[in-house]
């Protein structure tokens, strides 16, 4: 079922006044070349007396993920929630499929988020009075999905993800580890164009933690998904295809946050074998592959 | 003496909570007060009443006021329970915050008691302070209470000013019974501070029985001390079956608020049939504690669709009998007019807690663009369908009970009926205008979502 209310690609251009001011840049991925999924332009955001962003040029291209390494305070969290329409920023511009965003109205980038988004948190984010299989049905229900539909696909995707079982619990019934993942699903059953991860491992042990990106990383990709992680961890941050840190609001060269550089850099493709056992096939088998 | 490191924290602790502990506090205060003053105003009219029985002006005095006190006493017991309710709401407010908070001081290694002892300190503290409030708005409203003429004649403010000895043994008895209660609330925390940290959910207790059983002993004994022997039997009586009534519907009404969660599961088909009957199924006690107050007011008010008939049935012979009937109406709608406030009270108090608790989850899903709707839709859909089942359940309940006794009579003039039906449709309007008052305390725990700055 079609919500009729979800705003088509374009019902996000903006009004004529809404302008972007470096809408005479090119704008393509230095990754692969082509016009990015999404874009930053030119960010700049403060809270405020404080600029949490001074002026943030970012891309991602399709299926490509990013990761955003930095200290506490050097604005990654910022970059993220403007990057997703969850903040407008003071300055500069986000476009989507080459679509600004923030000239959305609130209602509107909040459909946005619902439809063409999926978020992974720290924790917290699964709704407690519901089991996992309601948590992981309920963004496909608010697209539209009916009850029956979405639950159907739900119980694949917590399969696909190794909760088969644990349909049933309820988030404090399931560890840390547990709980991710089924926000993993909850966050790729719409199957957005982008993932946006906040810390997704911050709570969670290094072998939970890595068991976890492993699962995001793969299910990303084998839907056509790009993502967003922040993350102030390198290892979580060599999962990525790509890296980018932050120090005092702007993108920093390479390693110079943490004094290494792992991670392949802007032009470069991945220079490490990707994960392949979690099964981009099994996901993409259940799902019908890439967007 | 020294003080423990942890109970010195205290207020720094209150401070560290923000807006949302700020919030929660004015809550909690303004339940303690409206209860405080509604408590101190229905002690100061029963002692009117014995006072005028004691000491009586006019024959009808010495004849009626025995039967005067009874009613009073009858009125005390009605309202024993709604009071108990909002103190215990006001008490449990913000519980998950304060749970979260203490159950991270345990796991650093604070003990038991001083978990405990911080709880009675902040919990006691909003009770003193809303006693001593309460007892200023008590004040207010002996304005209000001194209009309304009861054996010809209204009270005087010092007919209903309950003395100083009262009014302290409020502000002693209001903080105690809230820390009490708080304690009560917070034996989770003590027994597993885990269980807390990660939002497992044990059954809790009903203390509100124990209390009414006392509650009702006691007033057996203030009547039977009063030598009224004929009305305290009958009393007695009518307030054994109330306390029982009372006690049934206590136990009885979240369970079957529960089955109404189940069967409501199965049948959900949107997202939000699918959350209301999920949050009435994970604690039928906590939706309880919302509708239920007008439950037992709703009951009241099936008690008391006799009256109308009742008065009628005096006539206009005896001037003497119409006034008594007159009286009656008079305090029969000021009881219901009170028990419909307080649980409208309670109703928004504890929808408000439920906000407050549910912060990070609320924050988070709209962060990932569950629209601020669904929230709106969902609150009215979990207490809509309870609210009407209870309240007109209970109404029927009490209406079928006291049927035997009054039936011919209520049927004789539907009056009563009439005061049954509009009364219930005042007092679920008054629920729903209380839960939706928590909207914008909803309205601004999303807006708070903005981001950090990293």
């Amino acid at each position: 079922m079609t919500d009729p209310t979800i705003p088509a690609p374009g019902d996000l251009v903006p009004p004529a006044t809404g302008t972007a001011p470096d809408a005479a840049r090119p704008v393509t991925s230095a990754w692969t070349g082509a016009a990015p999924r999404l874009a930053g332009r030119g960010l700049v955001h403060r809270f405020g007396t404080t600029t949490a962003l001074a002026g943030v040029d970012v891309d991602l291209a399709d299926g490509e993920s990013l990761a955003v390494m930095g200290p506490s305070g050097s604005g990654k969290s910022t970059l993220l929630h403007v990057l997703a329409g969850i903040i407008v920023p003071s300055g500069g511009t986000v476009t989507l499929r080459g679509e600004p965003v923030q000239a959305l109205s609130e209602k509107k980038r909040s459909l946005l988020r619902r439809t063409r988004y999926g978020f992974v948190f720290q924790f917290g984010q699964l709704l407690s009075e519901l089991s996992a299989l309601e948590n992981v049905a309920l963004p496909a229900m608010l697209t539209g999905a009916s009850r029956s539909d979405a639950q159907a696909a739900a119980g694949q995707w917590l399969a696909a993800l190794g909760l088969a079982g644990a349909e049933g619990r309820r988030p404090g019934e399931l560890s840390g580890g547990q709980a991710q993942r089924v926000a993993v699903a909850r966050a790729l059953i719409t199957r957005p164009e982008v993932v946006f991860a906040d810390e997704p491992t911050g709570a969670l042990d290094q072998q939970t933690g890595h068991d976890v990106m492993k699962v995001l990383v793969d299910s990303t990709r084998a839907v056509g998904s790009s993502l967003v992680v922040v993350t102030h961890d390198a290892d979580v941050a060599a999962w990525c295809d790509r890296r980018i840190d932050m120090r005092d609001g702007l993108v920093v060269p390479p390693g110079s946050t943490t004094g290494e550089g792992v991670g392949p850099r802007p032009g470069e493709k991945p220079g490490r074998a990707l994960p392949d056992d979690l099964g981009s096939a099994r996901v993409s088998d259940v799902f019908g592959g890439a967007r | 003496m020294s003080i423990s490191p942890v109970l010195a924290l205290a207020p720094r602790l209150q401070r560290a909570g923000g807006r949302d502990s700020r919030t929660t506090t004015v809550l909690a205060v303004t339940a303690f007060t409206v209860t405080t003053a509604l408590t101190l105003s229905v002690v100061a009219a029963l002692l009117g009443f014995v006072d005028r029985a004691e000491n009586p002006v006019t024959q009808f005095d010495r004849d009626m006021g025995g039967f005067y006190v009874t009613l009073a006493v009858t009125a005390t017991i009605l309202l024993v329970v709604p009071l108990l309710t909002l103190g215990g709401a006001a008490a449990r407010l913000g519980v998950a915050r304060r749970d979260a908070r203490l159950a991270a001081l345990r796991l650093i290694g604070a003990t038991p008691g001083e978990v405990v002892g911080l709880t009675l300190l902040e919990t006691a503290l909003q009770g003193f302070v809303g006693a001593v409030l309460g007892t200023g708005l008590y004040g207010l409203l002996l304005g209000v209470w001194t209009q309304i003429p009861f054996q010809g004649r209204p009270f005087t403010v010092g007919d209903l000013w309950v003395g100083v000895p009262v009014v302290l043994l409020a502000w002693l008895v209001v903080p105690v019974l809230a820390a009490v209660s708080g304690a009560v609330t917070l034996r989770r925390v003590v027994v597993s501070p885990l269980g807390v940290a990660r939002r497992e959910t044990k059954p809790g207790l009903t203390a509100v029985r124990v209390v009414v059983a006392l509650a009702a002993v006691a007033a057996f004994m203030f009547v039977s001390m009063n030598g009224q022997m004929f009305a305290a039997i009958l009393v007695t009586m009518l307030l054994g079956m109330l306390a029982v009534a009372f006690l049934a519907m206590n136990a009885i009404g979240p369970w079957v608020l529960g089955v109404m969660g189940r069967v409501r599961l199965r049948r959900a088909r949107t997202p939000a049939q699918l959350l209301a009957a999920r949050r009435l199924l994970d604690d039928p006690k906590a939706m309880w504690r919302i509708v239920g107050g007008l439950g037992l007011a709703s009951f009241v008010a099936g008690c008391l669709t006799a009256v109308p008939a009742l008065v009628s049935l005096a006539g206009d012979s005896d001037p003497d009998a119409v006034m008594q009937m007159s009286d009656i109406r008079t305090g029969a709608i000021l009881t219901l007019a009170i028990t419909f406030l307080l649980s409208a009270v309670s109703a928004g108090i504890a929808q408000a807690a439920a906000v407050l608790d549910r912060r990070r989850e609320l924050s988070l899903a709209r962060l990932a663009g569950v629209p601020d709707d669904l929230f709106d839709q969902v609150r009215r859909r979990e207490v809509l369908a309870p609210l009407l089942f209870t309240s007109v359940g209970s109404a029927l309940a009490s209406f079928v009970m006291f049927f035997p006794l009054f039936g011919q009579i209520i049927l004789s003039a539907p009056s009563g009926l009439l005061l049954l039906v509009g009364s219930l449709a005042v007092g679920i309007a008054l629920v729903l205008l209380a839960t939706e008052a928590s909207r914008p305390l909803l309205r601004r725990t999303l807006a708070e979502t903005v981001v950090r700055a990293d």
